[in-house]
């Protein structure tokens, strides 16, 4: 079914609220999904993942560990929670020791659906900050993903590729590393001396074209009603049931 | 905008002042309102209505639609009337019938939407809406002052005028919606767009439009019954017909969500009143609002209003506007006369009343005035600022949110209401702590309660942590993340708080839909006890068919505020 940015952000939004995720990680996590497919970027494939993760596990007493940091970096334990639930904060300390040192390294271990992460890169991007994440897909063949958003775009270059060499220390690799520079742009530009295959590549001029024609024809998102049925149902949960109380607020008694 | 020098010459009002709740909810449309900047902007750029469909059966049911052509698009406003019984007429969100359901389309409408239309649009929420609808909303009929207008018109005669007075309209919307709703357009397609810059402007068109409606379909109901006989109604009682709105709890989180918004709404109308003060009065201007006062005294004198309360504040009104009208013919037009008054007002005037004045000072002096209406939207973005020193962000919620730490929430009236969201609809709904189901799924709106609650914890953590930065205090504390963005982002803005405590035992909710009424441009302000009103839209402002003779005059085609009953002979 069709629905607007707007349905779909309100109702994400009261969805993870129903969860119990926090009012500032239900807003984020719902402007990173529409982020996502608005820029056609599978944010609605994500979300389902991420909700099916979710409700499987318990995360609510769950929240992301500060493992290490000094003035330049910080390393956290997302302790294997989605991106929407684990990195705004972590992504907020890099943003901090970026301004505060001209660069901030931030490596989340544990997380699960990265993708989503560019939702909450390009709000970053967007207060002038130039950041690069990258993260592996898949071990075998090794898959890594590199995302680049320069200072103020709302857009960011993205390259998908395999090597194919793998390196001997090839454990499983759930992490995400970001990098974020005050003044230097960090936008990938593939200059190996491996092999590598391209798997995908968007550059920052066609996922622009991709936003403004979104934004001139204002065309929803296609939803799979599965999905919105399940969104409602989590949504439900905020709301209270009527009762005799209740009517005093529905307007005047005919 | 103002520049930050301009500003400190001016008399601007603080926020201490101005964003006191019973002082908003005392607010009066002004020329400012949406309402009253639309009409300016369709005369100006010479927006042309034409009614394109009528086919209504003799009983007033079927289909309409009038095309609406502007510089910049064109648009069609497309009504279904339907039959409806008395029993199923009902103003409250619960409802799930109406006498009409209307929707704004963008662009031209074709046989194939036109079917999606008359299948979704009359089943409102529970349809899924076109997306190439930008507005949808229903109305209901007042079944009493219809009547009276169509068995007076198929007599031939005018009806009498004086149900008007009380509700000043033949029908009323219980809700209009946009912004992508139930599958509609989203607000961000009519950002760019110029003939919606104006806050609310395609849901204020909508109803524009329905206005004329609820005048063809009375004539031609008329027209139907008495062959012959039956007269269209006068353009004088034309003028007089507004249309009415029905609303409650459902537009009350609205204030407190956007408060970037309403702190440029508000910021507009405090610098509109500035500019004004700071005018040189001559005896013209003088007489001017002498003359708007009169208007006005004499449009409370008309109005007739069943809420009690409101009753005894208009009847204040009425006395005060007496005194005022009294002082301003006796007081010499000097150079500081409407400070004057204005201090007068402050010590001697109910907040009605001193709200009024203002509201007419800026009628006075449009050109100072009317270019901000163009500043009423902003870009609401609410970001952290994970590097602001705590002891700043400390700083701020002392000198800015003094008011919230004032609150002593250890009183049970203090913390009497909760607010929850109810199934039905979703709409917000108040219930008492302690007593009422909900209290878990509590709703965030009262924003004192957070903020203090934000500054008890940052103060302990300060002990311990004296030179961190937010970010530190958030890692600590994340389920505030959202208090601290909305106190970091409001830190440069005067007017987006609302100073009440939306829990208290002696909250009135009606001040809150008041504040955003005024601002919509509503009149005859009529509560049904605290939580529900009934207002009316344009009720004076000229037709469609004066929009469309391109009014010569433009101040004139703008000078319809204060809506006084025709003459009767």
């Amino acid at each position: 079914m069709m629905v607007s940015y707007n349905e779909l952000q309100a109702l994400s939004r009261k969805a993870f609220l129903g969860i119990g995720f926090s009012e500032a990680q239900a807003d984020d996590a719902a402007d990173m999904v529409c982020w996502m497919e608005s820029h056609e970027l599978n944010g609605l494939v994500e979300l389902n993942q991420a909700l099916q993760r979710i409700l499987a596990e318990d995360n609510r007493d769950k929240s992301p560990e500060l493992l290490y940091q000094d003035a330049d970096l910080a390393i956290i334990d997302g302790h294997d929670m989605s991106v929407l639930q684990c990195s705004h904060l972590p992504l907020e300390l890099a943003f901090a020791k970026a301004r505060a040192r001209g660069l901030g390294v931030l490596k989340i271990r544990h997380c699960r659906q990265r993708q989503l992460i560019m939702g909450y890169l390009a709000r970053l991007a967007s207060r002038g900050m130039n950041i690069t994440a990258l993260w592996r897909h898949a071990q075998t063949p090794l898959t890594e993903q590199v995302v680049g958003f320069r200072a103020n775009s709302t857009v960011p270059s993205i390259r998908i590729y395999t090597l194919e060499e793998i390196p001997d220390e090839n454990k499983l690799n759930t992490g995400i590393t970001v990098i974020m520079a005050n003044h230097v742009d960090l936008l990938p530009t593939m200059r190996s001396d491996y092999s590598y295959d391209l798997l995908a590549r968007h550059e920052e001029s066609e996922l622009l074209e991709v936003e403004v024609r979104r934004r001139a024809s204002g065309d929803g998102f296609d939803v799979p009603s599965s999905l919105w049925d399940q969104l409602k149902t989590l949504a439900q949960r905020t709301f209270v049931e009527s009762f005799e109380g209740s009517q005093l607020g529905a307007g005047p008694l005919d | 905008m103002l520049d930050s020098a301009t500003l400190n010459t001016l008399a601007i009002r603080p926020p201490g002042v101005v964003m006191d709740l019973e002082r908003l909810g005392s607010l009066t449309a002004s020329r400012l309102s949406f309402s009253r900047s639309l009409l300016r902007q369709m005369a100006r750029q010479r927006w042309q209505i034409q009614r394109e469909r009528f086919e209504l059966d003799e009983d007033g049911f079927g289909q309409t639609i009038y095309r609406l052509q502007t510089p910049n698009g064109r648009y069609h406003v497309v009504i279904f009337s339907h039959p409806l019984s008395d029993d199923q007429r009902s103003d409250r969100v619960t409802a799930e019938a109406w006498d009409l359901t209307f929707g704004l389309v963008e662009g031209d409408v074709e046989e194939a939407l036109m079917c999606s239309l008359a299948e979704n649009l009359p089943l409102q929420e529970a349809g899924r809406q076109n997306p190439q609808l930008l507005v949808i909303s229903r109305a209901n009929k007042s079944t009493r002052n219809f009547d009276a207008f169509v068995t007076a018109l198929s007599r031939g005669q005018q009806p009498s005028i004086d149900d008007l007075k009380s509700s000043g309209y033949l029908y009323r919307t219980t809700a209009v919606y946009g912004n992508g709703k139930f599958g509609i357009k989203d607000y961000s397609r009519l950002r760019d767009n110029p003939d919606f810059r104006q806050p609310f402007a395609a849901q204020m068109i909508a109803v524009y439009v329905l206005r004329q409606f609820s005048i063809d379909q009375l004539e031609h109901i008329a027209a139907r019954r008495a062959p012959g006989t039956a007269v269209p109604l006068s353009n004088a009682i034309q003028r007089y017909v507004g249309i009415g709105n029905s609303t409650g709890l459902g537009m009350a989180p609205f204030l407190i969500n956007h408060p970037l918004l309403i702190n440029q709404w508000i910021y507009c109308r405090e610098q509109a009143l500035a500019l004004a003060k700071a005018n040189l009065p001559d005896e013209s201007a003088r007489d001017r609002l002498v003359a708007l006062c009169e208007r006005a005294q004499q449009y409370y004198l008309e109005s007739q209003v069943e809420d009690k309360d409101q009753a005894e504040r208009n009847s204040t009104l009425l006395e005060e506007l007496a005194h005022v009208t009294a002082w301003l013919q006796q007081m010499p037009a000097e150079s500081t006369l409407w400070y004057q008054l204005t201090e007068w007002g402050e010590a001697a005037l109910s907040l009605e009343t001193q709200e009024l004045l203002n509201s007419l000072l800026l009628e006075i002096y449009p050109e100072s005035v009317d270019p901000l209406e163009d500043e009423m939207s902003v870009e609401e973005v609410q970001d952290l600022i994970p590097d602001m020193p705590l002891i700043q962000l400390k700083q701020i919620i002392e000198t800015q949110f003094d008011w919230a730490l004032s609150q002593d929430l250890t009183d049970p009236d203090e913390r009497y209401w909760f607010w929850y969201r109810s199934i039905e609809k979703e709409e917000p709904r108040l219930g008492v702590r302690g007593v009422d189901q909900g209290e878990e799924k509590e709703i965030a709106l009262a924003i004192g309660p957070r903020v203090q609650q934000v500054y008890l914890l940052l103060e302990s953590y300060l002990e311990a942590n004296p030179t961190g930065v937010a970010v530190d205090f958030l890692l600590e504390h994340s389920r505030v993340v959202d208090v601290v963005r909305r106190i970091q982002s409001m830190s440069n803005t005067a007017y987006g708080e609302i100073r009440g405590n939306l829990w208290h035992r002696e909250l009135r909710p009606m001040h809150l839909l008041r504040t955003k009424l005024s601002f919509l441009g509503a009149g005859r302000f009529d509560p049904r006890g605290d939580r529900w009103v009934r207002v009316t839209f344009f009720q004076g402002a000229p037709s469609i068919a004066e929009l469309n003779a391109e009014p010569a005059d433009l101040s004139g085609f703008d000078d319809w505020s204060f809506a006084l009953a025709p003459h009767q002979t």
